[in-house]
């Protein structure tokens, strides 16, 4: 069954813009569809309409326009907090409650039930209690909750968006096993990477109207499109696009197998050089011994030895669950240790209150909304600020509005500002503190690649301040662009520290935390670059170094 | 442990019983807490519900319960305490003195009945509130839902009563989590005056506020995702239907409850 929209415009309001702008697209059976676009392109309002919210629940606004679909069509859609998805205590309960609203037979709801544990192999968590999952189990029992409707057409919308790598994995897994039973589904999600693999079909909005409507590969081959819609795309894409920047006869590829066809043959082999220790730098914040047990008995980190370097990017990596969250919260004296001492320059800060040590280390949440509370941007801008006692100035304020473009939100309610920019705006107000070490938990939630590209530059402005930016992230790719360092983490235990250079080396301990290296440092290895490259930049930096050499002596 | 007015998930013969037996054992004793003012009676219940708890393997969490209502139950103590100065009861008196004020006459006296008098208060509003406690430590939001419906509550109440007790403990988590937010952007809320606590608590309520209409939002969205029609009859997966520890625990509800009215109508004392 396909689903065509034909010249769908939406406002919602008469005094508002239009914010869909004459829409036609089709959703073509059994295929995946990508729909991508900036923040406020209306890529949620038109999910609203495909899944029947506008005109159903929310019917004030103005839609003109027809969705063509047969009728008794059941559509459904997968949100990106499966928490607030998820009615019922049990996993069974959960994943019967839409069936059961369709007023089934309780032998049909039971076939549904074992068919999609089955479909999504997920049999070992049905009598688990949907509280007791991990973000990926959650998300893969929301699919399959919604998936037990049978329902026609299954929207997803930004569904791994604060999963990690491994419920990540999870959900590409579901998604292949829907792919090859032939569900139609749609993923809205502004990046690329993670589903690059199953998309059969893209199609790109900006400013209410369709710009793109093609296949996967079209839409990877016009790298200035993906860089206006804001679209991280795989790596090796990027790698593509920065290589063929200077080799015109480049073979495209979109796979890290293609591209080691295309570039084994421009490659001279180099000796390998030892990767370069890390350069030592004064330790501004220091961990020794660290443990931490929990009233219940369970131990979230076990004899932690670490430290942080002035001017340094350092990001802690691990899978949800391994202590890279309890480790910070002891940073900022969120929480105290059970064993051992936490000590800023020197001094340990056991006796200081969270807001006292905020003054030195800060902690920007994950969740923006958790953070925001002042009546316009610009005060929550100065907020670290005006708590802190910190004077500032107000130009200087609108200087940093203007250049991270919040400068016409200045008096904007900050809750009403799309995620990612709620999550720059709080991110922010950290330049205006007087920490001398930044602690940023996920701060790529909800962002674009505008927003990221912005973000990027925060963090590079900090470290040339000379602050410590210590960095959680599950975005691996960004994690090696931007870090001087890594710490490792496993089940509350220190596995490794050291530069990413040294680590990246090391892959049995990547394959042991199972996190994928990113494409560029495979990539690299796989042509025996050395040293490895971290980032796409330095990639081809090396690339077309090495061409200028094999050039040089082939001729 | 730490977490507070949600289920707990245990194997005990508590969670494995009848959602309804439960909900009736907690009508009844709530009934009785309300009409028994013997000291002798609630003292039995109390020893009843001290042997339910400790089979039910949630004697800890009463435990966590008791540390979080004490003060509730010393002001009660103590409100019918002070209350009872002014009153001359018979029986040994432990402090009586005559005073005037305002040209009226006062006798200030404190006995041991002040004190019994306070101590069946408090043991009241105590098992008044553990007899609740008892409930939702062992029934999950399922089973509510499951409980009320067989017993003909229009689904949207049921369900309505069910995501309450989802979205408590979420609302809790939610709140613990923007005061982290917030200490650690600078708000001072351990150092500082009784005042400016309450002012910064005040403060944190307003992206508390934000986070619950947003979460109310999505839950709204969901349920249109999966055709909640609270107009249409829906079916159940989920079956409920009582056992053998059903009889059981009944028959030691009614046995307490007989029990309970027989020292209540013997130990009676006036309060």
């Amino acid at each position: 069954m396909s689903f065509k929209i034909e010249k769908i415009s939406y406002q919602y309001s008469a005094d508002t813009p239009l914010i869909l702008k004459n829409i036609n697209m089709e959703i073509r059976p059994a295929e995946v569809t990508a729909i991508v676009g900036p923040s406020g392109s209306g890529k949620s309002t038109l999910v609203s309409i495909l899944s029947g919210v506008i005109p159903e629940l929310m019917n004030k606004g103005m839609l003109t326009g027809t969705f063509h679909h047969e009728d008794d069509v059941m559509i459904s859609v997968v949100s990106q907090t499966p928490e607030n998805q998820l009615f019922g205590y049990g996993v069974e309960d959960a994943l019967a409650f839409g069936v059961e609203n369709l007023g089934l037979s309780s032998e049909k709801i039971s076939e549904r039930v074992e068919s999609v544990l089955n479909l999504l192999h997920i049999q070992h968590l049905r009598k688990r209690a949907v509280s007791t999952l991990s973000g990926g189990q959650r998300q893969a029992v929301c699919i399959a909750s919604v998936l037990a409707m049978k329902p026609d057409l299954v929207i997803m919308d930004e569904p791994v968006s604060s999963l990690d790598p491994k419920g990540k994995h999870l959900i590409q897994s579901v998604l292949n096993q829907l792919r090859a039973a032939g569900q139609t589904t749609v993923i809205v999600d502004n990046n690329l990477d993670w589903f690059s693999d199953i998309v059969d079909h893209v199609v790109g909005i900006d400013h209410g109207e369709v710009v793109f409507d093609g296949s996967r590969d079209e839409f990877f081959a016009d790298a200035q499109l993906a860089q206006r819609l804001g679209v991280i795309v795989p790596q090796t894409v990027d790698i593509y696009h920065a290589l063929a920047k200077k080799s015109d006869g480049l073979k495209p590829f979109t796979t890290l197998d293609a591209a080691y066809e295309a570039l084994k043959d421009c490659v001279v082999p180099q000796a390998a050089k030892p990767a370069e220790g890390p350069q030592r730098a004064e330790q501004v914040l220091e961990v020794n011994n660290l443990s931490k047990s929990f009233t219940d008995g369970f131990q979230a980190l076990k004899k932690i030895n670490a430290g942080f370097e002035k001017g340094k990017i350092i990001s802690i990596l691990g899978q949800n669950g391994s202590g890279k969250t309890t480790l910070v919260k002891h940073l900022n004296g969120l929480h105290r240790p059970t064993e051992g001492t936490v000590t800023y320059l020197g001094k340990e800060t056991t006796t200081k209150s969270v807001a006292e040590i905020s003054r030195d280390v800060i902690l920007v949440f994950q969740h923006p909304e958790h953070m925001l509370f002042e009546e316009n941007v610009y005060r929550e801008l100065t907020f670290c600020a005006r708590a802190q006692g910190i004077p500032f100035a107000e130009k200087d304020a609108l200087e940093v509005l203007e250049n991270y473009d919040l400068l016409k939100d200045k008096e904007e309610l900050p809750v009403n500002l799309s995620m990612g920019k709620k999550h720059l705006l709080t991110i922010l107000s950290v330049l205006f503190s007087s920490a001398k070490v930044v602690i940023l938990d996920e701060p790529t939630l909800g962002m674009d690649l505008h927003l990221r590209r912005h973000l990027e530059a925060i963090i590079h402005k900090l470290k040339e301040q000379g602050k410590t930016v210590i960095l959680i992230s599950h975005e691996i790719p960004l994690v090696f662009k931007l870090s001087d360092q890594l710490l490792v983490l496993d089940h509350a235990e220190k596995l490794a520290a050291g530069s990413v250079q040294q680590l990246a080396e090391n892959e049995a301990l990547f394959e042991k935390i199972q996190i994928d290296l990113p494409p560029v440092v495979r990539l690299s290895k796989k042509l025996g670059l050395s040293p490895l490259a971290c980032d796409v930049a330095s990639f081809a930096a090396q690339i077309d170094e090495l061409q200028k050499i094999g050039g040089a002596e082939r001729g | 442990m730490g977490d507070f007015l949600q289920y707990v998930e245990l194997n005990s013969f508590l969670h494995r019983l009848d959602p309804r037996s439960k909900f009736v054992f907690f009508i009844i004793m709530s009934v009785l807490t309300s009409f028994v003012k013997s000291g002798a009676a609630l003292l039995f219940l109390f020893l009843v519900f001290i042997a339910i708890w400790l089979i039910g393997g949630i004697g800890s969490y009463i435990l966590v319960l008791a540390n979080k209502v004490k003060v509730l139950l010393l002001f009660i103590f103590l409100l019918w305490l002070v209350l009872g100065l002014f009153t001359v009861n018979e029986g040994p008196a432990i402090f009586r003195s005559g005073f005037s004020l305002f040209g009226h006459a006062y006798v200030f006296s404190l006995e041991w009945f002040d004190f019994y008098k306070g101590a069946v208060y408090a043991l009241r509003i105590f098992l008044m509130i553990s007899a609740f406690y008892t409930v939702i430590l062992t029934t999950n939001f399922s089973q509510i839902i499951l409980g009320l419906q067989s017993w003909r509550v229009p689904y949207a109440v049921a369900f309505g009563v069910g995501l309450v007790f989802q979205i408590i403990p979420m609302i809790v988590q939610e709140f613990a989590t923007i005061m982290e937010a917030q200490k650690s952007r600078g708000l001072e809320v351990d150092k500082c005056s009784a005042f400016a606590k309450l002012k910064n608590y005040v403060i944190v309520s307003l992206p508390l506020l934000f986070r619950v209409l947003s979460k109310g939002h999505a839950i709204s969205l969901a349920m249109h995702y999966y055709k909640l029609n609270f107009k249409v009859k829906r079916t159940s997966y989920q079956t409920i239907s009582a056992g053998r520890s059903d009889f059981w625990f009944a028959a030691t509800t009614i046995a307490a409850t007989v029990m309970t009215i027989v020292l209540q109508i013997r130990f009676y004392i006036q309060i």
